[in-house]
């Protein structure tokens, strides 16, 4: 397994050694879907093999893999392959058009290639020190991509995004040598004191005070990464200016990223400082960021900012529900992640399509998506509804789940509050997007279709089609397996 | 054997506790000196000061603890922090385009310099109850502290995209600093990871800057403004 569990990391690398050879979008293309494939079955590989509750243990813990990294490896390689098709469609496109250069073509499959692949490395390391270089590194890599087209706009949301996010993440590695100091009257070594499965089980001997204010530390600079409000200012902006497909992968992988590293963080706090410490300081950041969001997807400005403060809204409510915790609370957490993974990555490649069809990003300058291009119209009204949390999808069943938690485990009033939001969020993503859809012929001829050649049209149309079955089934049947994994990762952190 | 049997010996009074809190000192004069500058030739030569400090600072800690990870690391920063991101730093961003003075304040120098004086205050006050006396820490860790509050001040009162960058670096020594005072075992391969993310960070910030600085007169963040909401 360890072989496979490495094969997932280098794996996804193969596009940036075949973008040293062409800058050209088509092969390149090709190189990034095939590989992207394979590393789903490796993943998926991967997954299965521990679902069953397996922990690996290898090279002192710099590699480690129990339940939970295997969901989110898997989760995140789905990501990673449904971008991978958008991409090689959106490049050529772009190259096409001449909006890109060969250079730029270039950079995007390397640092594309890197992000999916340290993303992927940061699952499978017991080493928190590791974690946040590796973290740190995919960020890194997607601060190139949302700067690639270099036009200033462009430019000014990757310098607020890594200057934002840099500032988040020194925090976060503060945190982890509080973290360290907690552990500091422990026995074993000082590589043991940094691994996640030792400082688990003996979390009981940690320090008190540092933990808890390593715990803040690492909340407040992950969730920089994750989003969650007041720190989300950068997310906006760099999901809207970033290439759709890379939109997608900041949004359903790399946000999801940033969760990972809090869980660790919040099972390690549980025994020194009961488990309603972290719960409380989960939900504060939870329901500002569901707030936030619900305050700016009512402005319904630009669709992709829009979908922006739509992953905000996700994450909090992600976070909500691990601060409602229990068995219910992370199971709801742990399939809204995979859920809103593949909602969201469908419907920022989707908005590339539109962006390369009218060229623009402003919700009142597109109509009539559903008969300009008819599958990416039914696509973009069916994944909002899913992301919005309607039956039968996926969301449904996660956010229902959510709720069911809050009302055996919190007050009444927090799960009413959460209801109203998502009514509201529910109402202004759906109107915005049934206006894009529906709502008539184009006001202006639109630019030509976006993708000329057919190979282009079934690279986009893959993903979003494979992409909206597997919300339309998860919202119905979860496999055995699946489920299995999901409580078995809950076992290992709890 | 806790991880800091070896960090807890080091007194105040022995040679290297010494050595180890004027180093401190020195830090964190070049943080104040950086955020009472103007000219952006100074900021670079004070972070680089600074980092050669911190150079020394760590390989003080490896003289005592026999650790040859952080002689590896005392060098590295000596090369690439004291004088690699320097020289870049003003090589390919202030000389190219002709960069000298900052004038993107959002407050004045002295009204910044008096509240970095009171964060300062607030690092000593609130830090030093939580370390034990005596030893080395007492001092370094609350003007480690401070110096990872002045380099975000720094970020917050500059508006200017090279001013921030100087600011996170400094946040960063700040950061470093407390990391070899309190866990000087912190593994090797950890820190060097990080090393090699802060280096690969500054590339491309210095690439976002400059590319900034060809579309925009004065990379300043009030002129980019075109995303604001």
């Amino acid at each position: 397994v360890i072989a496979l569990a490495l094969i997932v990391v280098v794996l996804p690398l193969a596009p940036a050694l075949a973008a040293a050879l062409t800058p050209r979008a088509r092969p390149l293309g090709a190189v990034a879907a095939a590989s992207s494939i394979a590393t789903l079955g490796v993943a998926i590989a991967v997954a299965l093999d521990v679902s069953g509750g397996r922990r690996i243990h290898a090279l002192s813990g710099f590699i480690y893999l129990d339940p939970l990294s295997g969901f989110f490896v898997a989760t995140i390689a789905l990501v990673v392959a449904l971008a991978s098709f958008g991409s090689g469609a959106y490049l050529r496109s772009e190259e096409e058009r001449r909006e890109l250069s060969p250079l730029q073509v270039r950079l995007y499959f390397i640092f594309f290639a890197i992000f999916a692949s340290m993303m992927l490395a940061s699952f499978e390391t017991g080493n928190l020190g590791l974690l946040w270089v590796l973290i740190e590194a995919s960020t890194l890599a997607s601060c190139v991509l949302v700067g690639l087209e270099a036009k200033a706009v462009s430019l000014e949301a990757a310098w607020k995004y890594i200057i934002i996010s840099s500032f988040g993440v020194t925090m976060a590695l503060v945190g982890t040598l509080f973290l360290y100091y907690a552990a500091g009257n422990l026995p074993g070594s000082p590589t043991q004191h940094l691994t996640w499965d030792y400082l688990f089980a003996h979390a009981r001997g940690l320090s008190p005070e540092s933990l808890r204010l390593g715990f803040l530390l690492v909340v407040i600079g992950y969730g920089t990464k994750v989003g969650l409000a007041p720190m989300h200012t950068w997310l906006p902006d760099a999901h809207s200016e970033a290439p759709s497909p890379a939109s997608a992968m900041l949004s359903a992988a790399l946000l999801n990223t940033g969760m990972y590293a809090i869980i660790r963080f919040q099972a390690l706090t549980g025994p020194a400082l009961g488990t309603r410490y972290a719960a409380h300081v989960l939900l504060i950041f939870g329901f500002a960021s569901v707030l936030v969001g619900t305050l700016f997807i009512v402005l319904r400005g630009n669709f992709k900012r829009m979908f922006a403060y739509s992953s905000i809204e996700q994450m909090g409510i992600i976070a909500i529900a691990l601060g409602f915790g229990g068995v219910l609370g992370y199971y709801g957490a742990l399939l809204q992640i995979l859920t809103h993974a593949i909602g969201k990555a469908v419907l920022f490649l989707t908005s590339g399509d539109i962006v390369l069809r009218y060229r623009t990003r402003l919700v009142d300058e597109v109509r009539g998506v559903l008969s300009v291009t008819p599958l990416t119209g039914a696509v973009l009204l069916l994944a909002a509804l899913a992301v919005a949390g309607s039956p039968p999808f996926g969301l449904f069943l996660s956010e229902f789940t959510i709720v069911r938690a809050g009302l055996e485990r919190s007050s009444v009033v927090l799960v009413a509050l959460l209801l109203v939001m998502l009514a509201i969020v529910f109402v202004a993503l759906v109107g915005a997007v049934a206006a894009m859809a529906l709502g008539g012929s184009p006001d202006r001829p639109t630019a030509g279709p976006a993708y000329t050649e057919r190979s282009s049209r079934w690279l986009a149309a893959t993903p979003l089609v494979a992409g909206l079955c597997a919300l339309g089934l998860l919202g119905v049947w979860i496999p055995g397996r699946l489920d299995t994994l999901i409580m078995h990762s809950i076992r290992a952190i709890s | 054997v806790g991880a800091f049997a070896a960090v807890e010996s080091l007194s105040a009074t022995s040679a290297e506790g010494v050595l180890l809190d004027t180093a401190a000192v020195l830090i964190l004069l070049c943080a104040f000196a950086c955020l009472g500058s103007k000219l952006f030739d100074r900021y670079v030569v004070y972070y680089g000061i600074q980092s050669i400090v911190l150079s020394f600072a760590a390989a003080v800690v490896a003289l005592h603890e026999h650790e040859p990870g952080l002689w590896v690391l005392a060098a590295l920063t000596f090369i690439i922090k004291g004088v690699g991101i320097p020289y870049g730093t003003r090589h390919f961003l202030i000389e190219r385009f002709a960069l000298k003075r900052d004038v993107s304040l959002s407050t004045g120098l002295s009204s910044s310099l008096i509240f970095g004086a009171f964060l300062t205050a607030f690092a000593f006050l609130t830090i030093s109850s939580a370390v034990p006396s005596g030893l080395v820490a007492e001092a370094v860790v609350p003007i480690s502290t401070a110096v990872i509050l002045l380099g975000g001040l720094c970020m917050v009162v500059r508006r200017h995209t090279i001013a921030q960058l100087i600011g996170w670096l400094i946040m960063e020594n700040g950061v470093f600093l407390g990391a070899i005072a309190i866990v000087a075992t912190f593994p090797f391969i950890v820190e060097a990871g990080v090393f090699l993310d802060l280096v690969a960070a500054v590339l491309i910030m210095i690439a976002f800057v400059s590319g900034l600085a060809r579309q925009v007169a004065e990379a300043t963040s009030p002129e980019l403004r075109q995303l604001a909401e």
